[in-house]
């Protein structure tokens, strides 16, 4: 984040130094001017991260015209694609090639399901923000709440059962902890639905709307499938903020201690603050790292939905990817790889721009 | 050095570190079967004391396989957070020390590098170089370089605007000795505490690679690939197989832990020979 | 005690004793704590570092940190034993009844809340009111607290204040809920001289006028002697003597109080210094000059679109051999950046520096190495300019690298050698930095810098944040080498006591330029410039003066933008 921060000042480098040019850009109001400063780098990112994926299936020993086919690939469509990606052209056209192909929605198609891959990406995509979605709000609220408890309530020893399981949830396999719920909640207490998707096989899925099925069942008022799918979220859900939790309470809690010590929170206490206003306060200054944080997680959370996914059956993304990494689907990985990592420049776009918005030091 | 093995966090740290050098050293006396013999005749089997941990779905003894995994999980998590440290220190100290172009170019990398989620590109890459042992290894220590990078970074630069670097080069200290003498030293405390934390986070990421079969394939020991085989049977209330190796996961993951909370309290120089 | 002190007194102190750590071997930090403050009186508290202001000023508003705690004796505000209060009387009585008024006042505002909505928070806890009447209230009182255009400055937040003005808004925030006491905890440390009178002054008139008691804690006794009625000194947790000021300051009760007051009035006599090279600019050939300075320019980029800051601007001066040069000024003044020029530890823009006639200024970094043994340097803070992970023996050594190969054994000589030259025993030679104590950090810093020999040493602010005693010593140790080794040197500072007793000449500078310079005496006897007559009006002397009494009308501190 540090160094996402250090991106925008190139970018404020970037632009003409000119005085008058600098004048009216001071013009225009701050929040929108640390929105545009953001925006201005994306296009960079975004070769970045389509240099990354392109070179990644060209790691690959072997032709990649047989290898993105799959071996049932006739000698035509292995000509065909040759020349599509230009593989008898130098790199450079070949990654050309590879861009325009992308920046027109075109993935290539998938090894195993030989459907286009952006389509298959784009059925899956809702299932795995749902899940994503909802843990990010628990590990966020279970990380932020321990860390403000073992901070505020040190005298009482929160904080040595807070570093417990600080301890404990940064050793916990997240895989291992999933099947560990099931085998509980499931096999033994027989209070979990069985691991197997997003809904009781007997339903229907709710009309899409948001793609979301707790938003959409609650919208149309589909109260089966908003319990089914509730309950079928809670074990993923608390598998993925369970292990990632521990991470972000840590990191909350050495910003939160360092400013619920700092000299003027010391002051607001001389001041006769009462202590749910000192802890307030206390917050809003922890905000920005926190934010970052938060964002931070996002990334771990991709990951870690992964391998949930494939625990729990759920039909996302994440059990996309592992299948082509099972199956050598080598454009189905290209094309997720690279979903995953605009995702997470998105929300690290997002961050930033709050960030900067909740910190009036920060000059743009 | 007695005073910090007093210490309850340091002492269990390093009891278990203990155990995984005897694991890893006496494997073959330790482990009372062969770790890759399948035996039809006693699959699934639960613990007993023939097979203290029980046996897996191919007959293999569970307890033997978690002895002899932890050569494969130590080793390559060793061996690929070593190798990022050794390239990421110089590098960050280097970065770190000349800002220029070059600097930035390569902290631009690292951008792009860490703007992928660590497991998806981990996963990604294996499939992609082939799924061996050594590539995971490979794998993890490109992963884990520009961490090491940006902490010396971070450190340095912060360490070259403090006064007594002003003060060195005042009583004639050159560059290099600046650089070696002055400032790795001193920036060196957080890659250390890394260096134990991310051995961790590199025994994690091994096993979720085998989990979910972007890493390591049967009949090699690992404990990530030995608590996927348990996976399907757990349901069926089969639990031993996968539940001996997932904690094997992470007593060692704690281990590392532990060392490195402990290391950055021993490390503190305002807390040395007192 | 009559039932009439108790009911005049503001706060009542007896018998107070706090301690840290395990019962079984608590850390006494006060013990037996006895003093009363009257309604309408300005109490003195003095100590040295360690002496337990602090942790008196946190017993009294009852926020003893970690496990301290009250083992012994009362404390009574208004009446009541704060012992004897709920947690909530306690709450409303910090920041109602008693306030406290901290040191760096930037530091002790929420960053990221406008100002005045801090105040007006302040007041909003201990008085219901609605939000637009404690906001006009504070307003009104940012008005009397001397902030021009208080409607725009409540809308700031505290980084676009300056040092001076972040003080006047915590005074505000103590005032404005018209708390019966306030403490001021070394309020005014760190601010410059000119912006501490100013600050100081307001806070005593207002405290006259509104009939506040304030407890003063400050290690200066230049404020003691200006604006208290009693003064009481404190040493290891216990009060050493209580007194009116004016008797404390003609008859010390103790052996300690004594001292201090000698250390603190340390003055030259004219016998212990070297004969003063004439002014410089008027004698002497070229070869007798150490360091010709011409034009020298230095500025900074702020970015952000905002212009450079020109912090040395045009400056030019020499240094005669054996001279000693003071460069005096308040922060901002480009005095230290001078000095970084001057060693190369910063790239000046333009301008000569002439040492020992090569041009020093673009010299490369391999052709200048040979000349530093010779210009060396003592730093500000002496505990960041020590590598934490070094011995001090080693310390002391690096410099001999500069000469040419010195033998291990001669090396350890040497390091011997230094540490008695400045005095420190040679036990020490093994000791880790953060082992010493502040007066020993900056002695260690000056034997570095004598390792060479230089010919040419920069003191940069060698007596700042150091308590009474070790500063007047370390004086002692600069003046004694001065006389010893002959060095040339340039000392730079804002403390006007240690360049009566230090310099032959000086240059008083403002905003990076040079007002004024002459010899040390003049100066002080006649300055010429005004803003050299208000630094020197902004010296509290520490002697007891009926006229100078605040609220009794002094002459009045021209105000310098802060």
């Amino acid at each position: 984040m540090i160094e996402a921060t250090k991106g925008g000042g190139a970018a404020r480098a970037a632009l003409p130094s000119l005085r008058g040019l600098r004048a009216i850009w001071h013009l225009i109001p701050r929040p929108l001017r640390i929105i545009l400063a953001r925006v201005a780098l994306i296009p960079m990112q975004l070769f970045g991260v389509l240099l990354v994926t392109f070179v990644l299936v060209r790691l690959l020993p072997g032709d990649p015209a047989l290898l993105l086919l799959g071996n049932m690939a006739t000698p035509d469509a292995i000509a065909a694609l040759r020349q599509r990606l230009g593989l008898d052209q130098s790199v450079w056209i070949q990654f050309m090639h590879y861009l325009i192909n992308v920046l027109h929605g075109d993935l290539g198609t998938s090894i195993f399901t030989s459907h286009p891959v952006t389509q298959d990406l784009l059925e899956r995509a809702p299932a795995t923000l749902e899940l994503i979605t909802y843990a990010m709000i628990l590990t966020v609220v279970l990380g932020v709440g321990l860390a403000i408890l073992s901070v505020a309530g040190r005298r009482y020893g929160f904080d040595r059962l807070t570093r417990l399981y600080g301890l404990a949830a940064g050793a916990l396999p997240d895989f291992w902890v999933g099947l560990l719920l099931i085998f509980f909640f499931f096999h033994i207490a027989g209070w979990a639905p069985a691991p197997f998707g997003r809904l009781d096989t007997y339903l229907t899925p709710p009309n899409t709307i948001t793609g979301f099925y707790t938003i959409d069942s609650l919208l149309t008022g589909n109260w089966a499938d908003l319990g089914s799918a509730i309950s079928r979220l809670a074990l993923p859900v608390i598998t993925i903020s369970l292990v990632n939790a521990g991470a972000m309470m840590k990191m909350t809690q050495t910003v939160f201690a360092n400013v619920y010590d700092s000299s003027f929170v010391q002051h607001a206490r001389a001041c006769g603050m009462p202590e749910s206003r000192i802890v307030a306060m206390s917050l809003k200054n922890s905000m920005p790292p926190i934010i970052t944080t938060a964002g931070f997680l996002f990334g771990f959370l991709l990951g870690a939905a992964v391998i949930v996914e494939t625990i729990f059956s759920w039909g996302g993304l994440g059990q996309y990817a592992v299948q082509a990494v099972i199956n050598s689907d080598y454009p189905a990985l290209q094309g997720f790889v690279m979903v995953a990592a605009i995702v997470v420049l998105l929300v690290y776009l997002v961050v930033d721009v709050l960030y900067e918005l909740v910190d009036p030091r920060i000059r743009i | 050095m007695r005073t910090w093995l007093m210490r309850p966090g340091a002492a269990f740290g390093a009891a278990l570190l203990l155990l995984q050098v005897i694991a890893i050293v006496f494997a073959g006396l330790l482990a009372p079967y062969s770790p890759t013999t399948a035996d039809p005749l006693h699959t699934l089997m639960p613990p007993s004391a023939s097979h203290l941990l029980g046996t897996d779905v191919y007959g293999m003894d569970i307890l033997s396989r978690i002895i002899y995994a932890t050569r494969i999980n130590l080793l390559v998590s060793i061996t690929a957070v070593a190798g990022a440290f050794a390239i990421g220190v110089p590098l960050g100290l280097i970065i770190g020390f000349y800002s220029g172009i070059p600097s930035a170019i390569v902290m631009r990398l690292f951008d792009f590098i860490q703007s992928f989620p660590v497991f998806v590109l981990g996963m990604a890459l294996v499939s992609v170089l082939g799924q061996e042992i050594w590539n995971v290894a490979l794998v993890l220590a490109i992963l884990f370089v520009p961490v090491f990078a940006r902490l010396v970074r971070a450190e340095v630069l912060s360490l070259r605007q403090r006064p007594f670097i002003s003060a060195a080069r005042c009583s004639g200290a050159t560059d290099r000795s600046i650089m070696f003498r002055h400032i790795l030293p001193n920036a060196m405390t957080p890659a250390l505490v890394q260096l134990s934390i991310s051995v961790g986070m590199a025994i994690l990421l091994t096993a979720g690679l085998s989990f979910i079969g972007a890493g390591v394939r049967m009949p090699t020991p690992e404990w990530g690939l030995m608590v996927s085989s348990g996976a399907q049977q757990l349901i069926l209330g089969v639990w031993w197989v996968s539940l001996f190796p997932g904690i094997a996961i992470v007593l060692a993951v704690l281990c590392f832990a532990l060392l490195g909370d402990e290391l950055r309290i021993l490390l503190d120089p305002r807390r040395r020979h007192r | 005690m009559s039932p009439e002190t108790k009911t005049q007194a503001a706060l009542e102190v007896l018998d107070l004793t706090v301690a840290f750590g395990p019962s079984a071997s608590p850390h006494i930090v006060l013990s037996g704590i006895s003093f009363q403050l009257g309604k309408n009186e300005i109490l003195g508290i003095v100590g040295e570092t360690g002496a337990g202001k602090s942790v008196l000023a946190q017993a009294l508003l009852g926020l003893l940190p970690g496990d301290g705690r009250i083992t012994q004796g009362s404390v009574t505000i208004a009446g009541k034993p704060i012992a004897a209060m709920s947690e909530g009387e306690r709450r409303r009585l910090r920041g109602g009844t008693i306030s406290l008024i901290g040191t760096n006042a930037k530091a002790l505002l929420d960053p990221v809340e406008r100002v005045g909505k801090q105040i007006s928070r302040v007041l909003r806890i201990h008085r219901p009111c609605s939000r637009g009447q404690a906001w006009k209230e504070t307003i009104d009182l940012l008005d009397k607290v001397g902030i021009v255009d208080p409607e725009r400055r409540a809308r700031a937040y505290p980084h676009e204040l300056s040092g001076g003005m972040a003080q006047r808004i915590i005074i505000a925030m103590a005032l404005i809920t018209h708390p019966a006491i306030i403490l001021a905890d070394d309020a005014t440390l760190g601010l410059d001289a000119t912006v501490q009178v100013q600050v100081l002054d307001l806070l005593v008139e207002r405290a006259r006028q509104l009939g506040v008691s304030v407890v003063l804690i400050t290690h200066d006794l230049g404020i003691i002697a200006h604006y208290c009625d009693r003064v009481a000194v404190m040493r290891d947790g216990k009060i050493e003597e209580l007194q009116p000021v004016e008797h404390f300051l003609a008859q010390p009760q103790t052996a300690y109080s004594t001292s201090l007051l000698g250390a603190a009035r340390a003055k030259p006599t004219r016998g212990d210094r070297l004969a003063a090279p004439v002014a410089s600019a008027e004698t002497g050939m070229d070869k007798d000059r150490i360091l010709v300075v011409d034009n020298l320019c230095k500025t900074f980029d702020i970015g952000g679109g905002q212009p450079p800051v020109i912090a040395v601007d045009r400056v030019s001066f020499s240094l005669e051999r054996g001279e000693t040069l003071a460069l005096v000024g308040e922060s901002g003044s480009g005095k230290t950046t001078i000095g970084q020029c001057l060693l190369r530890l910063l790239p000046p823009n333009s301008g000569v520096i002439r040492f020992d006639g090569q041009d020093i200024a673009t010299m490369e970094e391999p052709k200048l190495r040979p000349l530093r043994r010779r210009m060396q340097m003592v730093f500000q803070e002496p505990y960041v300019a020590l590598n934490p992970r070094w011995r001090v023996s080693d310390l002391i050594a690096e410099p001999l690298d500069l000469l040419d190969r010195v033998p291990q054994t001669e090396r350890r000589r040497r390091v011997d050698e230094l540490l008695e030259m400045v005095q420190l025993p040679q036990h020490l030679a093994r000791a880790y930095p953060h082992e010493l104590t502040a007066g020993e950090q900056k002695r260690i810093g000056i034997a570095r810098a004598l390792a060479t020999k230089p010919d040419f040493v920069v003191f940069d602010e060698p007596t700042t944040a150091l308590d009474i005693r070790v500063r007047a010593q370390i004086i002692d140790l600069i003046r004694a080498l001065q006389q010893d080794m002959g060095l040339s040197a340039l000392f730079i500072t804002h403390d006007l006591n240690s360049v009566r007793s230090l310099a032959h000449n000086v240059i008083v500078l403002n905003r990076g330029r040079i007002v004024e310079l002459g010899l040390t005496e003049e100066i002080f006897e006649a300055p010429k410039d005004p803003y050299t007559r208000t630094l020197l009006a902004a010296e509290l002397p520490i002697e007891w003066s009926d006229t100078r009494r605040s609220g009794a009308g002094r002459s009045p501190v021209v105000a310098l933008g802060a």
